[in-house]
């Protein structure tokens, strides 16, 4: 069993002919958390869509828990326990709550216990199963996406700007439940981050994306890291 | 007036059996599969077959369920899989194998009208009036059929994650749900559907290779209309259905015939979404 | 002042040259075909010719502008039996001819235009002119059943006297027909009308936000090309002397399909070639083998489209031209650009009516509430930058500015004129101009058709001719120049690079001379030079041409630099709507972007 959950070796891809990444490389330890930051337009969700497998690899490698998954169909990924948390149209607005949940996990088995589980974290899930997901407010929505994620014990969370448009109150909440989550099971996230206050909160690394390249990385309790950042992003 | 009563409810049963397939297969693959008719012929034929060989006609339907079923898995995995990304050409395709279908049938049946004896025959009377016992049955069919759908699409994990391909399929796709295998269950279901319905219908029509042709531009237009909606079928059929037994019945026939095809066609123009919520 | 921007290409008239030496070539091969073959070779390739003109027709309307019709036998029908009803009922004076031309053609456009009517309107789905055309078909038939006698029912007409001319005239006749409606046709794609067509088929929604009326366009098109199927079916009836309701079936539709499908579509000589064989081939074998035949070309059919969609005509096409030593055929020429004149700008435009006005407007799906109570105006000459965080509902706003049918509420104003519920071609006549988030540009066309095609609202196409200059706005030739895409106009669209592609676009929006600007992210995936460079031509069109522009853009720096006014949109409503320090000092965009200190930072 390899103890390095998501490795990605000079990637690129890419729509038609436009790449709009380059060689990017990156690497997350088992347990740990790696926020890619970077401005709109830089590669970010392009990164995630070719890790899940929506867009082919034109170049590189991707292996996750040392299986190399190049290639492999989405829903394959769910599987190996891959979630993703993707920024747009991230669940099904004409659908309960209920069935969006249910739909966290491969079957209906153990699913009142997972419920239980997450419902932990987020009370007002379990009391509004009914209710149709779309008219539940913007952050209540993130709050169910996040609880969807985490219905199956994912030993990898993608997750792509969960913050966008989301009060402070309920970022903390968030942030709260993550780090729950990872003291609590062998949980690896990638994080794909505008909100670097959010990111450097509960990231164990950091990167930052620029026009589809890896312009910056390392720990995020280095000194100076949070002005790093701000450079990269000021450019 | 019970008469016309009990023709509109028939009729916009059996349009309702017709189409239903229809409109699962382009629910989940948006595509429209015009090899829809085909299949119906296909049915039709199994139906001539079995009771041809002395079989009951009774079971006619559900081996014509089953014959269609096989012969749209492999159309499926042949025809329609490469194309999903080129709707309008699996269009072409499903209608190039219609026309295939009906080349072989031809050849193997010959050209001219066949009759299949019918399970039931008579008439019994309801309120007060006389009516074709094997109508009202298929009435009953139309709707237990409607029902079992509509149950199995509401309240089973496949129907979830059938819904779920067809409101976001690469969510669902994220979300580990096979959408290729979808697609595949769905044609399969979509296609033994439309070989029951020929089945279905061969006690109260002639079967010919051609059969299956009007039937698909009604159930077509159903479709149009009714968006991805099995209640929005329901409402189409009994409305474009009762329209066409009250002009066939006080009208001209030849007007009847072409009711559903063109009061769709304006409605459509007039609202694009059809008999479907906005 | 003319930009001197060209490139070598192959000039119109040695295409021209070209045509003729093929089109004198077909009809030496008319006339004396009949010397070479025999009577039954003769007699079909009579039929066959007129089928292949049918098929030229539908190439046009699907190959090239991507209109799915399985209706032309309906039309080739209404033709035929024109001449089979009037030769029967009137009999055969030159003025009953003329008559049943005249009605042919006249029933078959009106009626084709009805079916544009219904298929070609705003927001109905393309499949539905492939399922009106089915329609159309069955009822057609329905009524030539219908007509009693005076139809013949099921057995049509047959036996009614017609023009009495030998063979070889027929077969010169018809073969001659379809050399000029090939050659009339090769003449219209090749025009700058045939650009309009593809860009149609490409992407009839940017079509439309450049004003052009595509569903007229189509429904003037599809009605044309109805008048000729009936043209040849008049052609049919009169030669063969039998009309059958058959002629009408969808079946015969589904075969001229099949025709222009082998053949290759948007290959205009494929198909007609392709309708000639095949036709030729069933009948000679339909007699020995009346239904494999036909099964035969049904499997062909399916495979065709499913293992080489582009059809047999085109790959058969470069395996001769492999084996042949012919020259390869020149790139399709671009043209030079040159600098339109500006339109004098009056002073009054800042002092009449607001660019944009915008009143309670809202827009929901079902219970989702996108947008809500917005209102704002827009004046000629600012820069206004629509700021929030994704989701908050910017690019709603602008469909609703850009189409009159999406708003769920309130009122939008461009330029005074209220939009009311018109579609993107009439909004975009009152002088509005849309730049998509994603670029959204004509694949399959070069750079400089589609900056020919941007322009067509305003220098309209030609039918017949191409053009070869584009009169480009200032503001537009200096994208195209400063971005690389002048030495690129030779270009396939398919090859530009993503930045290439956002620069042409935001080029073909600018060379429809808007006078209100709504740019979806216009500098996403471009360089940095290229962005300050667009900053700075958008800067100089607000100050210098008075235009209004509302601008989404994400980069806020570039958003400081050249904006007058800033809008802060979030959760559907308007919370800011300021000057650039006013907004960029507010404690309220703080929270919104909460803890995202480093956007607020770069904007102070």
């Amino acid at each position: 069993m390899s103890d390095i959950a998501l490795e990605i070796d000079r990637l690129t891809s890419g729509y038609g002919q436009s790449m709009v990444l380059r060689d990017v490389s990156l690497k997350i330890q088992s347990g740990q958390v790696l926020a890619i930051v970077g401005k709109n337009g830089m590669g970010k969700t392009t990164l995630l869509k070719t890790i899940m497998g929506f867009l082919p690899a034109q170049s590189g490698r991707i292996c996750m828990f040392g299986a190399d998954v190049t290639g492999v169909q989405p829903h394959r990924l769910a599987g190996r326990g891959v979630a993703y948390s993707p920024q747009d149209q991230a669940i099904f607005p004409d659908f309960t709550v209920d069935e969006n949940l249910r739909l966290g996990l491969s079957n209906d088995r153990g699913y009142e216990r997972a419920l239980d589980r997450v419902a932990v974290f987020f009370p007002f899930l379990a009391q509004r199963r009914g209710q149709r997901a779309g008219t539940l407010s913007g952050g209540e929505q993130k709050m169910l996406l996040v609880a969807r994620a985490l219905m199956s014990r994912p030993r990898l969370l993608l997750i792509d700007e969960i913050t966008e448009g989301l009060q402070p109150s309920v970022v903390q909440r968030l942030i709260g439940v993550l780090r729950a989550e990872l003291a609590a099971f062998d949980l690896s996230v990638l994080l794909i981050e505008q909100n670097v206050g959010f990111a450097l909160s509960i990231a164990d690394r950091y990167a930052v994306l620029a026009r589809g390249e890896v312009v910056a990385a390392g720990r995020v309790d280095a000194p100076g890291v949070a002005g790093v950042i701000q450079n990269h992003l000021a450019v | 007036m019970i008469n016309l009563l009990l023709d509109i409810l028939t009729t916009a049963g059996i349009l309702f059996i017709v189409s239903i397939g229809l409109l699962i297969v382009f629910g989940v693959q948006k595509i429209i599969n015009f090899a829809h008719g085909a299949f119906l012929t296909i049915g039709g034929y199994v139906a001539l077959l079995v009771t041809g060989a002395h079989f009951s006609p009774w079971l006619a339907p559900p081996v014509a369920l089953l014959a269609g079923a096989l012969i749209g898995a492999i159309v499926e995995r042949v025809i329609v899989r490469p194309l999903y990304n080129r709707p309008l050409d699996a269009i072409l395709a499903t209608w190039g194998l219609s026309i295939v279908v009906v080349q072989l049938i031809t050849i193997g049946f010959g050209r001219g009208v066949q009759f299949v004896t019918s399970p039931v025959s008579g008439a019994i009377h309801v309120f007060g009036a006389d009516y074709s016992l094997y109508r009202l049955i298929f009435l009953g069919i139309a709707i237990v059929l409607g029902l079992a759908v509509g149950l199995l699409l509401r309240s089973t994990r496949l129907g979830l994650v059938a819904r779920a391909v067809i409101l976001n399929e690469n969510l669902a796709r994220s979300l580990g749900i096979d959408s290729d295998l979808v697609r595949f269950m769905t044609f399969v279901v979509g296609a033994g559907l439309a070989s029951l319905a020929g089945a279905l219908l061969t006690p109260l029509l002639s079967v010919d290779p051609t059969m299956g042709v009007t039937w698909l531009l009604n159930a077509f237009m159903l479709v149009m209309v009714s968006g991805t909606s099995l209640i929005s079928l329901m409402l189409a059929c009994v409305v474009l259905g009762g329209a066409q037994v009250v002009i066939s019945t006080f009208g001209n026939p030849v007007l009847g015939g072409l009711t559903i095809v063109v009061l769709a066609a304006i409605l459509l123009r007039l609202r694009p979404t059809g008999f479907a919520r906005a | 002042m003319r930009s001197t921007v060209s490139l070598p290409s192959e000039t119109r008239s040695s295409e021209l040259i070209r045509l003729g030496c093929v089109c004198l070539a077909a009809l030496g091969l008319v006339g004396i075909g009949p010397l070479c073959l025999g009577e039954y070779s003769v007699d079909i390739l009579i039929r066959s010719f007129l089928f292949g003109a049918v098929a030229v027709t539908l190439d046009i309307l699907w190959g090239y502008t991507g209109i799915l019709s399985f209706g032309q036998s309906a039309f080739f029908a209404i033709g035929a039996y024109a001449g089979g009803l009037i030769f029967t009922h009137l009999g055969l004076t030159p003025l009953d001819a003329i008559l049943a031309v005249g009605i042919g053609l006249i029933v078959a456009s009106l009626l084709g235009a009805l079916v544009g009517w219904l298929a070609f309107g705003y927001g109905v789905s393309d499949l539905y002119v492939s399922v009106a055309t089915l329609v159309l078909c069955v009822v057609v038939v329905r009524i030539l059943y219908a007509g009693g006698t005076f139809t013949g029912s099921s057995s049509g007409l047959s036996g009614f006297t017609t023009f009495d001319l030998s063979m070889p005239v027929w077969f010169a006749l018809t073969g001659s027909f379809l050399v000029i409606v090939a050659a009339l046709g090769w003449l219209l794609v090749h025009s700058d009308a045939g650009t309009l067509f593809v860009s149609i088929r490409e992407n009839e929604q940017r079509a439309r936000y450049f004003g052009l009326a595509t569903g007229r366009i189509k429904i003037a098109l599809f009605a044309a090309a109805a008048a000729i199927a009936a043209l040849a079916g008049f052609g049919y009836a009169s030669y063969t002397d039998v009309v059958a309701p058959d002629l009408a079936n969808f079946k015969f539709g589904t075969a001229i399909v099949i025709w222009v499908a082998l053949g290759g579509r948007a290959t205009l000589l494929g198909p007609a070639i392709a309708a000639v064989l095949i036709d030729f081939i069933s009948a000679y074998l339909s007699g020995s083998l009346p239904f494999i035949w036909e099964l035969l070309v049904g499997v062909v059919f399916i495979a065709v489209i499913v293992v080489m969609p582009q059809g047999l005509g085109p790959g058969l096409a470069r395996g001769v031209r492999s084996m042949l030593p012919l020259r390869s055929v020149a790139p399709s020429s671009a043209a030079q650009l040159s600098i339109a004149s500006q339109p004098v700008i009056t002073a009054q435009s800042d002092h009449g009516p607001s660019a944009i006005a915008v009143t309670a407007l809202s827009r929901h799906y079902g219970s989702l509430r996108v947008l809500d109570d917005i209102s704002f105006t827009a004046q000629a000459g600012e820069l206004v930058s629509l700021v929030g965080p994704n989701g908050a509902g910017k690019t709603t706003l602008i469909r609703c500015i850009s189409d009159g049918t999406e708003r769920s509420g309130g009122d939008v104003a461009i330029l005074g004129c209220s939009i009311g519920r018109l579609t993107p071609e009439y909004c975009a006549r009152l002088g509005l101009g849309r730049k998509f988030q994603t670029p959204t540009v004509f694949e399959a066309l070069t750079v400089a058709q589609s900056l020919r095609i941007a322009r067509a609202r305003i220098d309209p196409p030609s039918l017949w001719r191409r053009a070869d200059t584009i009169n480009l706005p200032q503001a537009a030739l200096q994208v195209v120049q400063a971005t690389g895409l002048a030495e690129q106009l030779a270009n396939p669209v398919r090859s530009l690079s993503h930045g290439g592609k956002q620069a042409l676009e935001l080029a073909m929006v600018l060379a429809a001379e808007p006078r209100v600007l709504l740019l979806d992210e216009p500098t996403a995936g471009l360089t940095k030079a290229e962005r300050r460079l667009i900053g700075g031509i958008l800067v100089d069109l607000v100050a210098r041409h008075r235009l209004c522009i509302l601008l989404i853009e994400h980069d806020l720096d570039f958003v400081r630099q050249i904006s007058s006014r800033i809008i802060v949109l979030h959760q559907g409503r308007i919370v800011l709507d300021g000057d650039v320090a006013t907004v960029v000092g507010s404690e309220l965009v703080r929270t919104i972007y909460a803890g995202e200190p480093q956007a607020i930072g770069a904007m102070t």
